[in-house]
């Protein structure tokens, strides 16, 4: 059996992760912003959508980050490890 | 897999496919695993000898890989638009049907984002769309909004989960720790009960522009190009309610099949099933719609280009295909669910069917001809699909139902707390609702008026 | 300078030595006749054949139909990773090492002027000595199409260079308008007035392909007289 801690220690490890994988995601599409600016490519395209993209994102892994602060916050609170 | 007695729960129905799985499973998990394994095979000849083992030439460059593309992704509709509208509109029906159809996106937009890759002829060269991608391009577009659909996706499958992953976890149920991991601690209290509606109602209206702009930007991939048959301003429209008409085809499909599987006709009721047919008939008369619409104006325009590719699909080689979808997009549903009688789980499983099959037709019908009738005066191109293709496409099916097989081992397909919160709760929240709808009781005269 | 091609239809006879001599100038692969019969023949220039009419008066005509180079590239504005784009004399050039394979500029063209490499291009024994070894061989998965031999293009520019000097109409041709034994091709640059090109390509027989698409393609052609 996994004890507490671990699952825990997982927990927010995963968590991390999603955030470190949607900062990826944005700083890569900044990134083809930057290109396209560099090589004069339809620069008002890439920020158009990067400016939609972007927050998506950032709602998405903020959403799951505040619900899982909000579950830990609503335990009982004999259950803390 | 040992089984501990079971502890009685009131929706033991929806448990028991966890806790006591049957034979049946891993013999069902084997077959799928072959197919996919020489699915595997297959593809790495693919790689190794390059495209040429498909049935693609020029003009017709793009084919089944594409067409199933557009497909797989257009399913992925169902599951999170019809469980997002159904909760935003507050339709209690939706109950036993939300998470079917949310597991339904998550899987199939996994399969249909990795079809470009198939499709490509250096797959070894995919890190050059990120380091050089241009988000110019029509599929850099479609990369960003199924990434961000699918993750928006798997966000809104995941959080309704966790209070029944908090069942699983309280019932001892194997592996303790899966369900230990994914729970995050859940006990349902009541503010975290709060925390969980705040956060569904947020995704609830953020997936639905995601879940639209999906389908929307894969229709660009086409309606971009200035070809005959594809530059046209209805395909975003057109994409979206084509992949709404197939996912609920798809959800409906899938939720006969679980009903008999694993006995869930306390669940999934008749009248369920009734309300998503009916709206699988109005999809249906939409996408008659739309597509009368899209012919009508190539017909009467007259231009050259645009006609020799809408006879080629009236009546030349692609006749047979589009008369088809045709019949099972419109004519088989509109006949059997428009009437009462016919419209009983076989007959929606027929519709259902009829519409899958002709929604692939349709993708198809879009791909192909456009292809096939270039500008120039070249001889008409002819595509036949080889091995690869095929296998390929069943390996795509075959990586779908083990997915979803997957994920009912080990998670419930009805959502237990729902049920259960639909079972305290709804009755009393719907006739409050109703009763606000009612006019107001008339104001009470105090005598003042008796009194000049 | 843009560089700009004009095919006077009066003259070409429809021989098609154009065609061979572009397929041995840029070291295009020989597919196998299954193949070619699926329609994976790779032309970077070829040779369309307009029926019109019937029986007895029939009509054949025939036209040379390179890659249109058009200002307003089609193919260029989709590619997912700029392996296509327009350099600053209006070649749309192609980088192979660059290329997805996706097709995706295949299916845009109105033109259809783009081929795929569908397998490793392979050459029967003799054939591969002959390889012009200016241009690079493709490999499997990649698209191409014509270049307007700015191979020979490169080594003209280095050439004037070196004897200080500008680039003469006659420094680069490209092979098909070099092979041409009518001289029905002529290749130069559209705005440099003592290029053959520039007054050709303002002629009351000028005319493009598919002009109404706004895609402005630098290959023109003279209409015939009849």
């Amino acid at each position: 059996m996994m004890n507490r801690k671990l699952i825990d220690r997982l927990q927010i490890l995963s968590l991390s992760l999603i955030w470190l994988l949607f900062t990826g995601g944005a700083v890569w599409i900044l990134n083809l912003v930057k290109e396209s600016l560099r090589l004069h490519d339809a620069p008002d395209a890439s920020l158009g959508i990067s400016l939609v993209a972007i927050p998506v994102f950032f709602t998405l892994s903020s959403v799951l980050t505040y619900v899982f602060i909000g579950l830990r916050k609503g335990r009982k609170k004999d259950v803390e490890s | 897999m040992e089984n501990a007695p079971a502890a009685p729960h009131p929706e033991y129905d929806l448990l028991r496919p966890i806790e006591n799985p049957g034979k049946s499973f891993y013999y069902i998990v084997a077959v799928l695993l072959v197919i996919i394994l020489y699915t595997g095979y297959v593809y790495i000849r693919q790689v190794y000898y390059g495209l040429g083992v498909t049935g693609m030439a020029q003009p017709v460059t793009w084919g089944f890989y594409i067409v199933n593309f557009v497909f797989f992704i257009g399913i992925s509709h169902a599951g999170t638009l019809i469980s997002a509208i159904l909760r935003l509109s507050k339709a209690e029906w939706r109950r036993p049907i939300t998470r079917m159809a949310e597991v339904i996106t998550a899987i199939v937009l996994a399969i249909g984002g990795l079809h470009p890759i198939l499709d490509l002829g250096r797959p070894d060269r995919m890190t050059h769309l990120f380091y050089n991608g241009r988000l110019q391009s029509p599929l850099l577009w479609d990369i960003v909004s199924i990434t961000a659909y699918f993750t928006a996706s798997t966000v809104y499958l995941y959080i309704p989960m966790i209070p029944d992953i908090a069942i699983l976890r309280d019932r001892g149920v194997k592996p303790r720790w899966l369900y230990e991991f994914l729970s995050w601690g859940w006990q349902g209290t009541e503010q975290q009960h709060k925390v969980l509606d705040r956060a569904m109602n947020v995704l609830m209206v953020v997936v639905i522009p995601i879940a639209v702009s999906v389908h929307t930007i894969i229709s660009y991939i086409f309606a971009m190009t200035v070809q005959p048959g594809w530059h046209s301003t209805i395909f975003g429209p057109y994409f979206v309610v084509g992949a709404i008409f197939s996912g609920i085809a798809a959800i409906l499909v899938l939720m006969i099949v679980f009903r008999k599987v694993f006995h869930l006709e306390r669940y999934l009721k008749l009248i369920h099933f009734n309300y998503l047919s009916v709206l699988l008939l109005v999809m249906s008369l939409l996408w008659f719609y739309f597509t009368f619409s899209e012919y009508l104006t190539s017909y009467y325009g007259n231009e050259p280009n645009e006609m020799r590719v809408f006879w080629y699909k009236f009546r030349g080689a692609f006749a047979p295909y589009f008369w088809t979808m045709v019949t099972c997009n419109f004519l088989l549903p509109l006949i059997l669910l428009s009437n009462r009688k016919t419209r009983t789980i076989p007959g929606i499983l027929i519709a259902s069917i009829s519409v899958i099959i002709g929604m692939w037709l349709e993708r198809l019908i879009i791909v192909v001809p456009s292809l096939a009738n270039p500008r120039l005066p070249y001889p008409t191109g002819i595509y036949i699909p080889s091995h690869t293709e095929w296998m390929l496409f069943l390996g795509g099916v075959s990586v779908f139902i083990l997915g979803y097989m997957m994920f009912a081992r080990f998670f419930p397909v009805i959502s237990i707390w729902e049920i259960q919160e639909g079972r305290q709760e709804s009755a009393k929240a719907v006739t409050e609702r109703i009763t606000s709808y009612m006019p107001d009781p008339e104001p009470r005269y105090t005598g003042s008026m008796e009194n000049e | 300078m843009k560089w700009g091609m004009v095919i006077d239809l009066q003259k070409c006879t429809g021989c098609g030595e154009c065609v061979a001599a572009c397929k041995l100038e840029n070291n295009v692969a020989i597919v196998e006749p299954k193949e070619s019969e699926m329609g994976r023949t790779m032309l970077w220039m070829d040779m369309l054949t307009v029926y019109e009419g019937e029986y007895p008066r029939l009509r054949v005509r025939q036209f040379p139909r390179p890659c249109m180079h058009c200002d307003h590239p089609p193919c260029t504005k989709i590619c997912p990773v700029r392996a296509t784009y327009k350099n600053e004399e209006g070649i749309v050039a192609q980088i192979y090492p660059q290329c997805i394979g996706c097709r995706y500029c295949m299916a845009a063209c109105p033109y259809t002027v783009k081929s795929f490499n569908w397998y490793k291009p392979e050459w029967a024994p003799g054939i591969r000595e002959t390889a012009n070894p200016d241009v690079s061989v493709r490999p499997v998965g990649v698209v191409e199409k014509c270049t307007f031999c700015v191979h020979r293009l490169q080594k003209a520019k280095e050439q004037a260079k070196s004897e200080g000097r500008n680039l003469r109409e006659g420094d680069f041709q490209t092979a098909c308008a070099e092979s041409c034994p009518a001289g029905a091709i002529v290749f130069g640059d559209l705005e440099n007035t003592s290029h053959r090109v520039n007054p050709l390509s303002r002629s009351p027989r000028a005319t493009r392909l598919l002009e109404d698409l706004g895609t402005e393609p630098k290959v023109i052609y003279l209409k015939e007289v009849d």
